[in-house]
This record gives C-alpha cells, structure tokens and sequence, in this order.
C-alpha cells in the first residue's frame, strides 16, 4: 500500500516537471547586465508563419551580428541572445508566453506579435512588466489609440495606413465606385470602415460592402463575386480585406468569375510578398496595394535582401525587414544611453528621427509611440514583366512618412 | 436568384459528398468517423502532388480509399465491439495528427491550384453564365450522389448496406455476413471525402485547415436529414448549400448566414429529434 | 479506505506546492483546466454523454465574468460565481435540445451548437470584442502566484460539489439512466429532465474553471469558445480517465505542462503530440492514467 502511495506521488511530481520556481519576481530590469535578449514572440505554424515566424528571427540575429560588427569593442552590449516563441495566434498563449519571456527569460525587449489580439495582450504585459515592446504585424491602430502605453511602440503598418494608402490612390486614379468586401471581424470591420473614410474623401463612393463570414468555413465567396457585377452603380474596383488563406481563395474564385473582364477590378486592403508569391503573379496581376517596404525598392534595401536571401533562402517580407530594424534601433539606444532600463530607452526614443534599411524618414512619435516612416503604393506585375523571382511588384508612388500614418489620437494616454 | 441557388448547389456538393461519405460509414460501422473532414482535407493536399488534375480525380479517390481500410484494419476495427464513442474519439485524435502532419510538412500557407484546363471557360446559362469548372464540379457531385444511390438500390451490396444502415439489428439477425463489407465500405467513404477535396483544390482555399471548419457544418447537416438516412444526409446538404448562398445574397448580415445551419438543426431537433429522414431511436 | 487517507493528505500537499514547484500562471492554469475537466467527466463517465462543445459554457462565462469585473468592478469570486450561473442558463436551451439525442449524436449536437456560440460571439464584437478579445480584465490580486491561492478555495469547491453530485441519490440515478435508460424511464424516473440537469450542473463547473480562466490571464479571447477548446477538454478526460473525477484533475496537470514544455521547446507541432498521446489512450489506455494507476494497488494485493 505505502509503495503505491509513493508511486503515485511520483507520479504527480512528474507531471508537474521542475518549472521556474517561486514567487515570480515583479520583473524591474536590472540595468546593465551586460546581456540584452530579445523575444521574438509571433506566429511559427499558423496562417502568418510565412510573412512573419522564424524568418523574423534570422532578421534579429542579423540586426545583432550588424551590431557588433559596427561597434566592435566599443559595444556597450556584450553578449546579446534572442528567444523566439510559437503564439500560434492566440492570445492566451501569447499572454502567458509574453509574461513568461520578461520573467523567466529575462528579455529586454518583445518584438513581432502578429494577429491584433494578441498584440494588445502582450501591450498589456509590457506594461505591467515595465519592460519594452515593439510591435512589428499586428494592424490595429489601438496600440497607439486606446491601448497605447509607455512600453509600446507601433512599427510597420496599420489599418489606417492601408486604407489610406489603397483607398485613396485608386480612388484617385478613375475608380469611383466601391464594393467592399470584408471578413466580418475587428480587422476587417476596421479596415473597412478606413476604407470608406479614405475613399468618400477622395470623392468616390461605396455602392456595397458585405460583411463575409469569418473564418469562412466554406472558403468560398462566390456569392459576392456574383452580386458584384449586377449591383448598380456597377462597381469599378472590388475592394478585399480579407488576409491570408482567405485573400488567396477570393483572388482564386475572383479570377474564375472573370470579374476583371467584366469590368470590376480589383483591390487588396492588406497582402504580403508571400502572397503573391503562393498566387502567382499572374492572378493578381495590375492589383494595387499599400506596401510598407518593398525589398528591391532600391540599392539599400536589396543589398539587405540578399544577405538575408542568403540565410533563409527567401526574399524579405516588410516584417522581417521592420524586426531588424526594431532590434537595431533598440541596440542603438542602448548604445548612446548605456543602460537597457526601460524608461531610459523610451526617454531616448521618443520623438527620435531615425533612418536606416526599413525606416526612411523615420520618426518615433512621441505623442502615441507610432513609428512614422514612408509607405508605398504598390502594384503587381504580369509574369513576363517578373525579371528575377520573387520581383512581383513595381512601386507606383512613396506616400511621404507625414501622409502614411494618422495623425496622434486623442484617445491615446501614455 | 436562379444564380444564387445554383451557387448553393454547388457549395452543397461538397457538404453533400462529404456527408454521404459519412453516412455510408455510419451505416455500415456505427462509427462516426470524425476524422472525415480530414480526410477531405488530405484529398485537396494529395491533388497537389499529382501530375495532373485528371490524374488527381482518379489516383486520390483510390489512395485513400486504401489509407481508410487500413486505417480501418488497423485502427478502427480494434474499438469495433465498444462504445461507438470511442472510434468518435479516435478519429478526432487522426483528425489532429493528420493536421498538424500535413501542417509540418506543407505549411499552413494555403497552396493555389490552377483551375483545370478545359475547364476554366464558362457556360452560358441564357439568364446567368458561370464558371464552366463550378458547373463540372456540380455535375460530378450529382452523378456520384446517384451512382451511389444506383449501387445501394440495385446491387447486392447495396442492398446488404442499406439493410444494416436501416435495419443493424435485424440484418445481423437474418444473419447476413455484414463484416466482410465493412472494410470495402470504410475506404469507400474515405474515397468520397477525398474526390471532394480534390474537387475543390481548384475553387477554394487549400490549407490544413479546411476540413476541420467544414466537418462541423456536415455534423449539423447530417443531424438535420438524418444519419441513419443517406438520402436525407444528401438532400439536407443540398439544401443547405442553397438557404446559405440565398442568405448571404439578400441579407445584411453575415451572422444569420453563418448560424443558419445550426438553427435549422435546432428546429429540426425540436419537432423531429431523428433528423428529417431519420428513423427513430430506440428510446434513451 | 486506507489509501484514502493516504492520497486526500498527499493531494492537499501537492496542490499547496504546486506553484512553488511551476511557474504559477501554468499552475493557475492547471487549476482552471482541473474543474473543465471534472465537468465534462460529470457527464460522460457518470451519465454517459460525450460533450464536445463544452467550451461553449467555459467560454460563455469567461467572457461574462471579464465583462463584469471590467464593467462592475465586483470581488473576483463573486464575479466568476456569476459568470458560472450564466454558464448554466445558456445550457439551459442547449442542453433541452441535445438530451433528446444521445451517444454519437449528442456529442454532434453539442459541438455544432457549441459552434454557433463562437459564431454569435464573433459577430457581436461590441459586447465580446470580437478577435481583439476583452482586454485588461481588472484584478486586485495582480501577483499569479498569490492569485493560484485565491483560486484554490473555489477549485476545491468546485471539485467538492462535483464528488458530491456523483454521490448523492441523484447521482445513482443518473447512473442508472447511463446503465439502463429504459429501466430507468420504466421506474418512473424523467430521464431527460434528469439529463438536463446533469447537463446544466456540468455546465456550471465549466463555468467555474472558464470564469477562473478569464480572471487568471486577465483577459478573454474567442479561442475560449473554438471547437479545439472542447476537444482538449476532451483529450484532458480521456487521458486521465473516464468516470474517475480525479482522471480530469491529473489529466489537468499532464497536459497543461505537456504543452508548456512543447510551446519551450521549439517543437511546433503540438497537435502531433497530444493527438498521438490521445489516440493511443483511446487504443490502449481506456482506463485512463488514473484508472490505470488505480488498478495497481489491487493488482499488488493479490500477490
């Protein structure tokens, strides 16, 4: 009987593993350790695992290896590590996985956290911590509306950007009337509604918008395709929000009703290089996007996508070109202050003009933590003008830094 | 409108195959074979390594035909004499395997795949013209549906199917050799939800997770006609495609389309528990 | 009875150490996922009912409790209480729809209703947020590790309610119906109001762990709803074993660090562990680890 009781405790104990170990310490960096780490904390086998996920990693260790070779020893930074971990998109897990990195992996700075949800819940976590985050893939603008915070900083793109950017080019370029189609969710919701903002302001029109459901168990979106060219108005552009698997699937049935021989054509609210690279060019052939970095834009950019061609075997997506330039500019700051306390950092960076591979004429404002920086109108080209793989785009026109973001929001208390 | 509902009929084939595909396995086994979203799924990702979309409609089908009765030797067949629940747990645990396998190796990307050729015209239907591929796949789905229903009504097999998916106790009491069928039907039904994903590789999002999502609508689709009841598991299919293309069209609201199904089993549960076409339960 | 003695001590010490010996948010998540399990174990090991959408009432009150706590500010007990009750009412309707089919199909009822539930709240984003979740679920306890022994207290009311429903005369004859439901109609006993009890009673528990969920990572998100959540609830059960309540608690604790450590490790492919882990419980391991583990010391005995 004793032997069973000890056997089961065991067995018990073994189930519980040996994890960290006490009272989680409330997690006040130390300055000056010697030792910065990054977490890289995004999606590494879900639907952005491409755009983003392990490549994002590569993109950090060469922002460091580009450190050191820089500042050689005169590094402030001697020993420098990166922790990356799978959120597979949930925001629980990227909760307790956020927590986890500033607490058991004594991480400096976060960075990445696609999917809106679980950005805000890491957000929440820095804050908390008192430690640093820059958001790199989630869209949202709340990170820098209701949901901003002194730890946080918003790179790359948003909702607002996207919008403003696609909405009102096309706009502008002859085709007036709209038809929206989004999945009916917060980001689709939201872009949807930037959207209409952008597009009424350039003196165009929405004729419809249909919310499709979501996720889409069927991937089917036949029903709109069919309604677009019968609706009056007759729409000139058909303009999607959806992202990921669903953008690819609607491109797909897009193609087959032939709507852009009927007279619709159309026009992307968020897509990646990836994207088009899983399509094909040729499906999305002549669509205009807003991209918030293109790797072959010019001489800087392409010299950073060959070394990084030459550690992943792919070209840079702008998440993985924005994630090196996130983890530079926090070395940087580390640098010129000489400590990784959190409040010296933000103090140094806020209201900093920066300028470097991803970011030109970059500013990290310091009224709500956005980071400002060109964006451009993008548009894909046919297969026979593809020159070399994965050169799928041509850059229509930069939209100046000033242009590209809204302005700070009132909602937004640091 | 004449468009929408012959958009709802093809978005029902798929439910439509993939529930008969069930059925018929449930018939034979009374094993709800949970793992049959799946097993779509695998169609739609092996279509992709066949040399063509011809070949695809003919090998995939075959493939796991033979991955479902050994899947059934196997697997299934050890849990045969218990609780059918537990062959429903089983294949909910395959159902994850097979996920995250093809997850591992494929990526959750979702793969494009080119419409057919010979296929990516339309017809013109006088009123309406549509995508010539979306009417083969119609066609397809209606020719298998009354295939199937040919083999059930005039053959010995069928006969033998129907009387045990109809009738379990009494077939077994008349002391028909059920067992030797069970296989056969088992890869048979795998068969169907696999030529259901290779039909719809080249019209819609082929990723990991794309039978997952579309299993649960087939449980509901399935409790609405009727498991014990092939044809009603295909009609109610049928007709939910179309109330949710006719949904979609005229409402504004995306929730109604996308709830339909399981309020339409929430009624059907009310007024006739057994489904549509579905026999009594013994009383529990 | 002996051995009861033995375990009941030896299980007090362990759940007192336990956030001492883990990181304590995955020990409050243990906790949480110990009363899902139990609740789903109420209704299949003791009434013979397979819910697979159980993460309709876990989720139903995690979003209720976070909404109160956000809105109303209320004691966190009082708010995961609340959120636990209306957890029940939602079972109300779900469950007078689904007794009336059983086995197979009420596990498919279950889930295809469950499914509606995440629709609905995906859709109504101005209550539930939508994807973005509820956000900055308040909390006075903000330390995890002191908040485990907040918890604790309500897990063990919970899993003492549970025992005590499988105990009682109610719970004999939910047996009974499990066992014989003609017999059990032929008594004179209402099999399906009884089931719709269990059923509701079941949910209640749900609502516990799911209320503690929200209050323990202090926010909600739709993954609390997703046809996944029910299924691991599931794997949970099954693995530490049918009709054992204690199965669903130890479960609780393997699978929870189970994944933890996987999430660590760089392994991404964290279906491909759990479901293999699962199918083959499902092939071989029936009894679960707990009802494997309590065979031994019979086994022990007869030698």
């Amino acid at each position: 009987m004793r032997r069973w009781a000890i056997l089961c405790a065991v067995a018990l104990t073994a189930a519980a593993g040996c994890g960290g170990g006490g009272p989680a310490g409330s997690g006040s960096g130390k300055l000056s350790d010697g030792k910065v780490v990054f977490g890289v904390l995004n999606d590494q086998s879900g639907v952005y695992a491409q755009l983003s996920g392990k490549n994002s990693v590569e993109a950090v260790e060469m922002a460091m290896a580009d450190y050191k070779a820089k500042y050689g020893d005169k590094a402030v930074v001697k020993e420098l590590a990166v922790e990356s971990v799978d959120h597979q998109n949930k925001p629980d897990i990227a909760n307790a996985k956020a927590a986890e990195l500033y607490d058991r992996k004594a991480v400096d700075a976060i960075l990445d956290v696609p999917t809106s949800s679980a950005a805000l819940k890491v957000a929440d976590v820095a804050k908390e911590k008192k430690k640093l985050y820059f958001n790199i893939t989630a869209a949202t603008t709340d990170l820098t509306g209701k949901a901003c915070n002194k730890y946080t900083f918003h790179y790359a793109y948003d909702t607002y950007m996207l919008a403003n950017g696609t909405g009102k080019t096309v706009t502008d370029q002859g085709a007036k009337n709209w038809y929206l189609v989004y999945p009916d969710y917060q980001f689709g919701q939201d872009m949807t509604a930037s959207f209409e903002a952008a597009i009424k302001k350039a003196g165009g029109s929405v004729v419809a918008k249909d919310p499709a459901p979501f996720p889409n168990a069927s991937g089917d979106f036949s029903t709109y395709l069919l309604k677009a060219p019968s609706l009056t108005p007759k729409p000139h552009v058909l303009g999607t929000m959806q992202a990921g698997a669903e953008l690819v699937a609607l491109v797909k049935q897009y193609n087959e009703f032939k709507l852009r021989e009927k007279g619709v054509g159309l026009a992307v609210g968020l897509m990646f290089l990836t994207d088009i690279h899983s399509l094909t060019p040729d499906a999305l052939a002549g669509t205009t996007y807003t991209d918030a970095w293109y790797w072959n834009y010019d001489l800087k950019s392409r010299e950073f996508a060959d070394r990084f061609q030459k550690e992943t075997g792919t070209r840079p997506t702008f998440a993985h070109a924005a994630n090196y330039s996130a983890a530079m500019q926090y070395l940087e700051a580390v640098q010129a202050t000489g400590t990784d306390n959190a409040d010296e950092i933000v103090k140094y960076l806020e209201g900093r003009t920066v300028e470097d591979v991803f970011l030109r004429n970059g500013k990290i404002r310091a009224e709500d933590h956005r980071v400002v920086h060109d964006a451009y109108l993008a548009q894909v080209k046919p297969s026979k003008e593809v020159a070399e793989p994965w050169d799928y785009v041509k850059v229509l026109k930069t939209i100046p830094a000033a242009e590209a973001f809204r302005a700070p929001s009132a909602d937004c208390k640091l | 409108m004449a468009q929408h509902i012959f958009n709802g009929l093809v978005g029902g084939s798929f439910l439509a195959l993939v529930a008969l595909g069930l059925a018929v396995i449930f018939g034979m086994l009374r094993v709800v074979n949970f793992a049959h979203g799946a097993i779509y799924m695998l169609g739609a990702f092996l279509a992709l390594s066949m040399p063509s979309f011809w070949w695809a409609l003919i090998l995939v089908p075959l493939v796991l035909a033979a991955g479902g009765m050994v899947l059934e030797r196997t697997l299934v067949h050890r849990l045969a004499k218990l609780d059918p629940l537990y062959n429903f747990l089983l294949t909910f645990g395959l159902t994850l395997i097979f996920q995250d396998l093809v997850k591992w190796r494929f990526g959750v990307q979702s793969t494009p795949y080119p419409t057919p050729g010979g296929l990516t015209g339309s017809v013109d239907f006088g009123a309406f013209d549509f995508p010539a591929y979306r009417v083969f796949v119609l066609a397809m789905a209606a020719l298998i549906c009354f295939g199937v229903w040919f083999l059930l009504s005039r053959t010995r097999v069928g006969l033998i199917v129907r009387a045990s998916t109809e009738r379990p106790e009494l077939t077994q009491a008349l002391g028909i050799n059920v067992g030797r069928w069970v296989t056969p039907v088992f890869g048979f039904g795998c068969a169907l939800a696999g030529l259901a994903g290779v039909l719809a590789a080249p019209m819609r999002a082929v990723h990991p997770l794309m039978g997952a999502d579309l299993i649960i609508v087939v449980f509901a689709v399935v409790v609405i006609g009727g498991l014990g009841s092939i044809f009603g598991s295909v009609a109610a299919a049928f007709v939910i495609g179309v109330l949710q293309a006719l949904s979609e069209a005229y409402l504004d609201s995306a929730l109604v389309s996308q709830i339909l199904v399981y309020l339409v089993m929430a009624v059907v549960l009310l007024w006739r528990p057994s489904g549509l076409f579905g026999r009594e339960e013994s009383p529990a | 009875m002996k051995l009861k003695w033995i375990l009941l001590p030896a299980a007090i010490v362990f759940a007192l150490w336990l956030p001492f010996g883990l990181y304590p948010a995955v020990a409050v998540e243990i906790l949480c996922w110990a009363l899902f399990a139990v609740s789903i174990d109420l209704l299949l090991g003791y009434v013979g009912l397979l819910s697979f959408g159980h993460a309709a009432f876990w989720g139903a009150s995690a979003y209720a409790t976070g909404l109160i706590a956000i809105n109303w500010d209320w004691p966190f007990p009082l708010a995961v209480l609340s959120g636990a009750v209306v957890a029940t009412l939602i079972a109300v309707p779900v469950g007078y729809l689904a007794v009336k089919r059983t086995g197979i199909y009420f596990a498919m009822v279950t889930l295809a209703f469950a499914q509606m539930v995440y629709v609905i709240a995906n859709k109504w984003s101005s209550l539930t947020g939508g994807e973005n979740g509820l956000q900055s679920v308040p909390r006075t306890i903000t330390d995890n590790f002191y908040f485990y022994y907040a918890a604790l207290p309500i897990v063990v009311l919970g899993l003492l309610l549970a025992w005590r429903i499988v105990h009682s005369p109610f719970g004999r004859v939910l047996v009974a119906i499990r066992d014989n439901p003609s017999r059990a109609r032929a008594l004179g006993y209402p099999v399906h109001r009884y089931k719709l009890l269990a059923f509701m009673l079941s949910a209640f528990l749900a609502g516990l762990g799911g209320g503690l969920f929200a209050m323990g990572h202090r926010f909600v998100s739709l993954d609390v709803l997703h046809w996944t959540t029910s299924g691991k609830a599931v794997i949970v059960v099954v693995l530490g074993g049918i009709g054992t309540l204690w199965g669903g608690v130890l479960g609780a604790a393997i699978i929870t660090r189970l994944e933890d450590f996987l999430s660590f490790s760089g392994f991404d492919q964290i279906g491909l562990v759990t479901g293999g882990i699962f199918v083959l419980a499902v092939l071989l391991f029936r009894a679960g680890v707990w009802g494997t583990l309590a065979k031994i010391p019979a086994r022990l005995s007869r030698r």
